[in-house]
């Protein structure tokens, strides 16, 4: 009868791996991490190369197959840093440039508001059917939420349906929001504001208007109650607050 | 010109002998390297088919084979005609030389005989001195060309016997020689090691590295266990490090008596497939003088790619501090605040800044106020530094016998997850970077923090209060400690702005975050690197900041561009490592390659290469005159650099884990470590400057002469219980703070 607690023979070939490569301090789970990562590993390798042989119409998987198979995924997934000579010139051209200017007196300096994480990424849900009084205002959305980047945006609030428009903003920043405006028409006023959560029972007509985007912060609150800070267009405003505050 | 490029400089000297007698050369098969004009060459070619024949002929062939490669057809055929040779006396010499045209030295080398050898080697050395010098493997992009450098150099199996020989004869050298031909090993092993592998000798590779792999020095273990797991052409692949090792020439600086010894040598021999090795991959820069000892290359040696080449240490650095700025203390009807805080009555007299008008001329070392853009002083950073003078006013003068008290903050229930940790300037506030993504900010100070209130919260407050700006802020939600979440990595390098409005982290995503300290939100991701990004500082002055990662260049960015304005790319590995000079020109990066760069922020060229650490480097500092640089590796050294000479004047001996911490006192005085020995050491930073005598010799000939006083040197070591300490900070009055995870 074997001992009790005997290291499976994979998981002894991971250990003398790391002392091969001269690795003595590692935590127990790490062995369970090259295990696991190496039967995935493997296992794609050798599905994909089965997948060239028998596009190749060869009956059995042989070197060829695997090595096509190996190339394959080391371009997809363990891509390597570029080059020296690429980086070299890359960043002579780079480096070339003269430093830009500084204005003075321009506030927060950040990059144009595209680049930044600063908008808001969910919009509203329209309920009710009332129109705006500002009818001027009114356009096509012309956003979706999230639409942008491959990695999933914080969950939205109530978008029930994400109308699938030409992004106008192209660059791949994840997470970022588009910019806009939400017209909320309390009963008393008719200001342009915010968006504000959706908490609010107020919501009438949510309109969005992408002609306020890329403005420098145009706006006016307006006396909604229940606001907590969950839109996080609100901060750019705060932004604007520190230009004057010398804190 | 000392530096030497293979027989380049043998061939300029014989350009400019009046009369190049170019029969007389040509008869000369000693072994004398001789290496004729490629013009001369061929038609000395050409005239010698009156003398003798046997030689005639191989002089034929050979300049036939010159000839071919250079695709000068006609030539060729002219040749052939005129000297009625045979079409197919080419082929076994053109079998020998692959990686065809792209300056391979060594093409066309075989053995047989010595004339044959010696004359091709001639030719075809000559023929890449003359054109192909620009066009060098490591010019060219495609991988596989690069890695064609590796011509076939001869007969695997006698690899071994070439090195075996190489090293009998160094050790019949002289004792003065021996240290510095020693040098030689490391990189001929390594690139006739992966020669082997790369032409597919598998088994004569394993051989060659386990009968040589343990005479090499003890620093090169760890590269040497990378090399142990190459064997075959593939695993060369996708390692990038390996192969810019392989297309950057390895840097040797040997004295001019110990390079004769070492060409005549092995010019002397039959094969000299080691010269040819030498002549590719390995850039000697010769210097007149005495040799140095064992002791001194031993200091300069470890990094990957040799040392430094002089001329790379060779231009102006302005290394002194930017003058400060003249700030006047507000009269009391423009500003009460600063006035009662300073409780005296100056409130009719305006009080100038006394930091920098003491000297009204303008330093020569320091560059000028407008050499790089620098953001203007608002009224927030005057009154910032009318707070840092008051403060300084009480700060504690440290000496040997005045060691700082040390408060160390310990991050409890870390998991071994803290990963990176700042303190501001005025040491209010602390950041942790953690490896679960998250950033921690907790205020050190009784004030809490507190994040700007909400859009419609704003509204609500009365905007012409006096107290506006506190008002803005929301109580409701103050806390000890706020979290920020954004990153999608553990976070390893984080930084604040010098103006505390802002703050920095940087992470494996490859992403660096630019976060609000009003608001508590993230503002910014700056997307550049694809790969993790190590480290990251913002510019004592604000505004720039620069960051450094896996892809091995380091880049300078502006907080409102979301490209970075600079790249600075010639490390063979990771930045690990990336700091401002006081003045915010420069830019210092320590890599994984064991080498530290100071890059000009202007230009983007680095204009110092220090090396001599045997380890990755982890921690840099610089001395607050900004003349010198500590530098703190995985061997448990502090080496001191003096910048504007560009050499090592001190190593500090003591920790015996990676130093993951450096600082210096407010007024340099001394210097303290923190490193994963859980150990703060401190040292005493003036001593060792003033022990720093440079004259021009030494700064010519780059000799270094280290004194072992680092026990002198050592004020104090203090022990934690079990915390190694990642960061260090002196608070403007001088009092040291470190800050470490418990790890039990």
């Amino acid at each position: 009868m074997s001992a009790p607690k005997t290291i499976p023979k994979d998981a002894q070939v991971m250990i003398q791996i790391l002392k091969d490569m001269g690795i003595t301090e590692y935590e127990p789970r790490v062995i369970n991490q090259m295990l696991e990562f190496t039967y995935r590993y493997v296992t794609t390798i050798i599905e994909d190369a089965k997948i060239y042989a028998t596009h190749a119409k060869k009956s059995n998987v042989d070197a060829d197959d695997i090595k096509l198979a190996i190339q394959c995924r080391m371009d997809q997934s363990f891509t390597s840093p570029p080059p020296r000579d690429f980086l070299l010139e890359v960043a002579r051209q780079k480096n070339q440039t003269p430093l830009p200017l500084i204005k003075p007196y321009t506030g927060p300096r950040l990059p144009p508001d595209r680049y930044c994480l600063t908008a808001p990424n969910y919009r509203l849900k329209s309920v009710q059917k009332k129109v705006s009084s500002s009818a001027g205002r009114i356009s096509v959305p012309r956003l979706s939420v999230g639409a942008v980047s491959s990695r999933p945006s914080t969950p939205t609030l109530g978008t029930p349906s994400v109308q699938s428009v030409t992004t106008k903003v192209g660059t791949p920043v994840s997470l970022t929001g588009q910019r806009f405006t939400v017209q909320i028409p309390p009963p008393s006023q008719t200001v342009t504001t915010k968006t504000t959560t959706p908490s609010t029972p107020a919501v009438s007509n949510v309109l969005i208007n992408p002609s306020l985007i890329g403005s420098k912060n145009i706006l006016i609150t307006t006396n909604m109650v229940s606001q907590n800070s969950g839109g996080e267009s609100l901060k750019r405003k705060h932004e604007d607050d520190d230009d004057y505050d010398a804190l | 010109m000392a530096a030497v490029q293979g027989s380049l400089v043998e061939e300029k000297d014989i350009k400019t002998e009046p009369s190049n007698d170019g029969g007389g050369n040509n008869n000369a098969n000693d072994g004398r390297v001789l290496s004729t004009s490629p013009g001369s060459s061929a038609s000395s070619g050409s005239n010698k088919s009156t003398t003798g024949a046997p030689e005639d002929q191989q002089t034929l062939l050979a300049v036939l084979q010159f000839l071919r490669k250079n695709n000068l057809t006609e030539s060729v055929e002219i040749l052939r005609r005129e000297a009625g040779l045979p079409e197919d006396s080419l082929d076994p010499k053109g079998g020998d030389s692959s990686g065809a045209g792209s300056g391979s030295a060594a093409g066309g080398v075989d053995l047989e005989g010595v004339d044959a050898s010696s004359l091709l080697s001639r030719v075809t050395v000559s023929s890449s001195a003359a054109a192909q010098a620009p066009n060098k493997a490591e010019d060219q992009p495609d991988v596989n060309v690069v890695l064609s450098a590796y011509s076939q150099q001869g007969d695997p199996a006698l690899y071994e016997v070439y090195y075996s020989g190489l090293k009998k004869f160094i050790e019949s050298v002289l004792d003065c020689h021996r240290a510095e031909l020693s040098q030689v090993f490391y990189p001929l092993f390594v690139h006739m090691y992966l020669e082997l592998v790369y032409n597919n000798h598998e088994n004569e590779a394993k051989a060659f590295f386990e009968k040589f792999s343990g005479d090499q020095e003890c620093y090169y273990e760890d590269d040497l266990r990378v090399l142990s797991s190459l064997t075959k052409k593939e695993h060369m692949r996708g390692n990038e490090t390996l192969l810019d090792f392989r297309t950057s020439k390895f840097v040797l600086r040997i004295s001019r008596d110990s390079y004769q010894l070492l060409k005549r040598h092995l010019q002397e021999r039959q094969n000299n497939q080691i010269w040819n090795i030498i002549q590719e991959h390995l850039y000697i820069d010769i210097f007149d003088g005495m040799p140095r000892s064992k002791s001194q290359i031993d200091a300069m040696s470890g990094s990957l790619a040799g040392e430094a080449k002089r001329e790379a240490n060779k231009a102006k650095v302005y290394y002194g501090l930017l003058k400060e700025p003249e700030i006047e203390l507000p009269l009391d009807d423009e500003d009460e605040e600063a006035e009662n805080e300073e409780g005296k009555p100056k409130k009719k007299k305006p009080k100038k800044d006394s930091m920098g008008s003491k000297s009204k001329k303008q330093d020569p070392n320091a560059p000028s106020q407008t050499r790089i853009p620098l953001p203007e002083l608002k009224d927030s950073d005057k009154l910032d530094k009318i707070m840092y003078m008051k403060e300084a006013t009480k700060r504690i003068r440290l000496g040997p016998d005045n060691l700082p008290s040390i408060c160390f903050y310990t991050f409890l229930n870390a998991y071994q997850g803290l990963t990176a940790v700042d303190f501001t300037d005025d040491s209010s506030l602390i950041a942790g970077g953690f490896a679960d993504s998250t950033v921690r900010v907790w205020s050190v100070t009784p004030k809490k923090l507190r994040r700007v209130k909400s859009a419609a919260d704003l509204n609500l407050i009365d905007k012409e209060s006096d107290d506006v700006l506190e008002r803005i802020m929301d109580e409701k939600t103050a806390s000890e400690s706020k979290i920020l979440y954004g990153h999608s990595g553990p976070v390893y390098g984080i930084s604040f702005s010098p103006d505390r409005n802002y703050l920095l982290s940087s992470s494996e995503d490859g992403t660096i975050r630019l976060w609000s300290l009003q608001t508590f939100t993230c503002l910014v991701g700056y997307k550049g690197h694809n790969y993790p990004v190590w480290d990251t500082q913002f510019s004592p002055h604000g505004y720039y900041f620069i960051s450094g990662g896996h892809d091995r260049v380091a880049r300078l960015w502006a907080t409102d561009h979301y490209q970075p304005l600079r790249m600075f790319s010639g490390h063979l590995a990771d930045v690990t490592c990336t700091r401002f000079h006081p003045n915010s020109n420069y830019v210092v990066t320590g890599s994984s390659d064991r080498t530290i760069r100071l890059w000009d922020v202007l230009s983007g060229n680095c204009v110092r290469i220090f090396t001599g650490h045997k380890g990755p480097i982890h921690a840099l500092a610089f001395s607050p005159n900004g003349k010198f640089l500590a530098s703190g590796a995985t061997d448990g050294r502090v080496l001191l650099w003096d910048i504007g000479h560009g050499l090592m004047f001190g190593e500090l001996k003591g920790h015996t884990d990676t130093i993951y911490s450096l600082r210096f006192s407010r007024d340099g005085e001394i210097l303290a470590s923190g490193s994963m020995d859980n150990t703060v050491r401190l040292w005493d930073a003036t001593k060792a400057f003033d022990d720093l005598e440079t004259d021009d010799f030494t700064a010519a000939t780059g000799h270094i002469h280290l004194q072992d006083n680092s026990q002198e040197l050592l004020l104090g070591t203090y022990m934690s219980k079990s915390t190694p300490v990642i960061h260090l900070h002196f608070t403007r009055r001088n009092l040291l703070l470190a800050a470490g995870a418990y790890n039990p």
